[in-house]
């Protein structure tokens, strides 16, 4: 038997091997458990007070949220431990658990009691956000989207950057001065981001070979908020939707179709009630209905495999247009992930999660994006389609840090399409 | 000369009410829409019944034996209740053969015996792939094969190796409406637990809980031996998911007295369903023009001094009918019905 030592507080013995791993000494040191002398009811309280924070206080701990919560994956932290946090008179305030949620939904999918993250953490972090507590990253998007209109800090002449020495029209809403069938709200990663560009310079082909009378926003676009909304930025959210709404309603438009689901969840269900009412589609819903007018060039003889964003499937329930898109594409084999459709892996970008990275990585083993790019793998795709421009840069990374570069191509649906169409550049 | 008092529905609670109404000297007329006695229990085959494990199938022969051939005891087979007027001391009650004529019966008052169904799992969302993986079966299923003195997986007819137990599956839901406790499930998976292990001695048993609901001696009538006696692993935290995995099933959830999440591998899952209200006591409910309480039961608004009468005058429940109960609550239930119905009739003369 080794010798065991003793302190204050604490255990821990001489000699210790486990699976063939030297743990002697300080490495094996148990400590003694913290004694919980009380339980504190404002914290809870207060939360609960919060517009949105009412819900809280409804978890029975059946711990449903905690196996379908993504961060859990990477972390130890299921919505029913952010509650019992608080019972035990923590505010979240100060505590890095209050940036980590990307709004994913997974949990109130399964919550028999209804307990409502989706609300729950945007009213918290409200708070934060006015106290100051905000993570720099966080806090500099913020800044860049009440300067510039968009999170990268990117110039609002440089929105149009993109239709720029490619050989197809884009009309501008400003320009062209009459109605038109669709008004196509960019999103801010489609314009701005190199592989962006890729997705952006796609559909307008596509668009264009389909004869749908389209135009764009150009240098009025301006970022749809959703995503600071659920990070906190309730202010921020209503000063663009306002400035947005403002612009829609200087245009005649029939539908309104967006690339980014999170624009999509904006207009659908947050604009209507500032007074912007609009018949808003995805693009994949735009498009499903002219699969039949689709003329299809090239074969591409891949397995593919779809990511869900979170936004498109849980958050609004659109799980069978971008399939259909795939499986219309001739050569396609489409596979799912075993999370798919209302089960589907968030890829860590929603919430504010997109401007979070570092502070992400620093409280959590894995990047979501890194798991769900190791799914994909573990079904045999070649090819991960998404459907979110926040995706295309989140997963590209991942496939180069999980060691699958070459054996892994991310591409968006319009991508895809673009390609079998025959119309893309390369 | 009194009038007779109108049972429907042919379960434990219908049984025992026409029998103490026969036994204190009026007379029943018992409707019952199925061929034979025995409601849920017997349509359900349920192998033992809960807390002691003695056989449901005697259990049932004897309180039938007690209802056949009574001069006092006019049973209706195979028949339904249509429509029904008056009030209480003079109901008109039209009742039909199944598909045939409609015959007008004059009643003194009317107990309403008509129960439960069980909860379907398909409703939640199929987030436990019910009707997808032939290994995911419910208490009901379970309690068939039991009766039949075996426990296997259905998919390939083997014996399974671990066997886990999932509580509340339609019950405390706000999303799917039940918002209520179903009572019996943690004392019938108990139950049924016990009786695969004594079936199955060398098969793993698990049951995952929110909270195990032992009301008053069921603790150590089933919980404590279940656990103390025949092994039967109790674990603290719901399963969310079920997958695939090889021809295994995968459960995922949470351990909460550790803190961590599990994924562990199972061959038969058990889901624990709730009770709702049957579709014969949503009709009679319509029939009566009685109140319904949110869940779709019927309300019994002198609660909790009365736990049998209806919002209408003469008309009394017993059962699962009012709520989710089990069999020892439903007999006593039918009668104090059976008193306050008898005493309906005789003062109305």
């Amino acid at each position: 038997m080794s010798r065991v030592d003793k302190t204050e507080g604490s255990i821990e013995k001489a000699e210790a091997v486990v699976d063939g791993v030297d743990i002697s000494g300080h490495w094996n040191r148990m400590l003694e458990p913290r004694w919980i002398t009380d339980y504190p009811t404002e914290a809870m309280d207060w939360v609960t007070s919060l517009d949105g924070g009412e819900s809280l206080r409804a978890c029975y701990q059946c711990a449903k949220c905690v196996p379908v919560c993504p961060v859990e994956h990477v972390g130890s932290y299921g919505p029913r431990k952010l509650m019992r946090k608080v019972q035990l008179g923590n505010n979240l305030m100060e505590d890095p658990d209050l940036w980590l949620c990307t709004s994913c939904a997974a949990c109130l999918r399964v919550c028999p009691k209804e307990v409502d993250m989706l609300q729950i953490m945007p009213a918290i972090r409200e708070q934060a956000v006015l106290e100051g507590h905000v993570p720099p990253e966080l806090a500099k998007a913020f800044e860049n989207m009440g300067r510039h209109g968009n999170p990268l800090g990117q110039p609002s002449r440089k929105r149009i950057a993109w239709t720029k020495g490619f050989d197809v029209e884009v009309p501008i809403m400003s320009k062209i001065k009459r109605k038109v069938d669709v008004l196509w709200y960019v999103s801010d990663y489609t314009s701005y981001h190199p592989r962006g560009h890729d997705a952006a310079r796609a559909m307008a082909r596509v668009l264009t070979r389909l004869g749908i009378d389209f135009a764009i926003l150009g240098q009025e676009e301006k970022c749809d908020g959703d995503s600071p909304r659920v990070a906190g930025e309730k202010g921020l959210f209503e000063m663009l939707a306002e400035e947005n709404i403002a612009t829609f309603d200087k245009y005649e438009f029939d539908r309104l179709v967006v690339m980014d689901p999170h624009a999509y969840n904006a207009f659908k269900n947050h604009y209507p009630a500032l007074g912007g009412d609009y018949n808003v589609l995805h693009y994949t819903q735009l498009l499903v209905d002219y699969i039949d007018r689709m003329e299809f060039s090239e074969t591409l003889d891949m397995e593919v495999t779809f990511h869900d964003p979170c936004y498109l499937g849980r958050h609004n329930g659109e799980y069978e247009a971008p399939r259909k898109l795939l499986e219309a594409i001739p050569g396609v084999k489409l596979t799912e992930m075993p999370h798919y459709k209302a089960t589907g892996f968030c890829c860590g970008g929603g919430g504010g999660g997109m401007w979070l990275d570092g502070f992400a990585a620093d409280h959590q083993s894995e990047r979501l994006s890194e798991r769900r790019v190791k799914e994909a793998v573990e079904v045999g795709a070649q090819t991960l389609a998404v459907t979110c421009p926040y995706e295309p840069s989140r997963f590209e990374d991942a496939v180069k840090s999980t060691g699958n570069d070459g054996s892994l191509e991310v591409a968006d649906i319009i991508e895809l399409l673009d390609r079998a169409m025959g119309l893309s550049e390369s | 000369m009194a009038k007779d008092v109108l049972i429907v529905g042919g379960g434990p609670a219908g049984l025992h009410a026409a029998r103490n109404i026969a036994d204190i000297g009026g007379n029943a007329i018992l409707v019952e829409q199925r061929d034979v006695l025995g409601g849920t229990p017997d349509e359900a085959r349920y192998a033992a019944l809960t807390p002691h494990l003695e056989s449901a199938q005697d259990a049932l022969d004897e309180m039938r034996a007690a209802v056949i051939d009574r001069p006092e005891i006019d049973l209706r087979l195979g028949s339904t209740v249509l429509e029904s007027s008056g009030k209480a001391g003079d109901f008109k009650v039209s009742v039909a053969k199944n598909g045939g004529e409609a015959e007008q019966l004059d009643v003194g008052s009317v107990i309403l015996t008509t129960g439960f169904q069980h909860f379907d799992p398909g409703r939640e969302t199929q987030m436990y792939g019910y009707y997808e993986n032939p290994d995911v079966i419910t208490l009901v299923d379970a309690e068939k094969m039991l009766s039949k003195h075996e426990f296997v997986r259905p998919s390939n007819g083997e014996k399974p190796e671990r066997v886990a137990f999932i509580q509340c599956v339609g019950s405390r839901d706000r999303r799917l409406g039940n918002e209520y406790c179903s009572k019996v499930c943690c004392g019938i998976a108990s139950k049924e637990a016990i009786e695969i292990r004594k079936l199955l001695p060398d098969t793993k048993v698990y049951i995952f809980y929110i909270d195990m609901r032992m009301y008053g001696y069921w603790e150590n009538q089933l919980y404590w031996p279940a656990q103390e006696e025949h092994n039967v692993i109790y674990v603290r935290g719901i399963v969310t998911e079920i997958l695939k995995r090889g021809d295994r099933l995968l459960m995922k959830g949470e351990d909460t007295t550790m803190g961590r999440p599990m994924e562990v591998e199972m061959d038969v899952i058990v889901l624990s369903v709730g009770m709702e209200p049957s579709a014969g006591t949503r009709e009679m409910a319509r029939v009566f023009d009685i109140e319904k309480n949110k869940y779709g039961f019927i309300h019994t608004p002198g609660e909790p001094m009365d736990p049998v009468s209806t919002s209408v005058p003469g008309v009394y429940v017993a059962g699962a009918a009012a709520g989710p109960k089990d069999i020892e609550d439903s007999i006593g239930m039918a009668s104090a019905a059976a008193m306050k119905a008898l005493a309906m009739v005789r003062s109305a003369g």
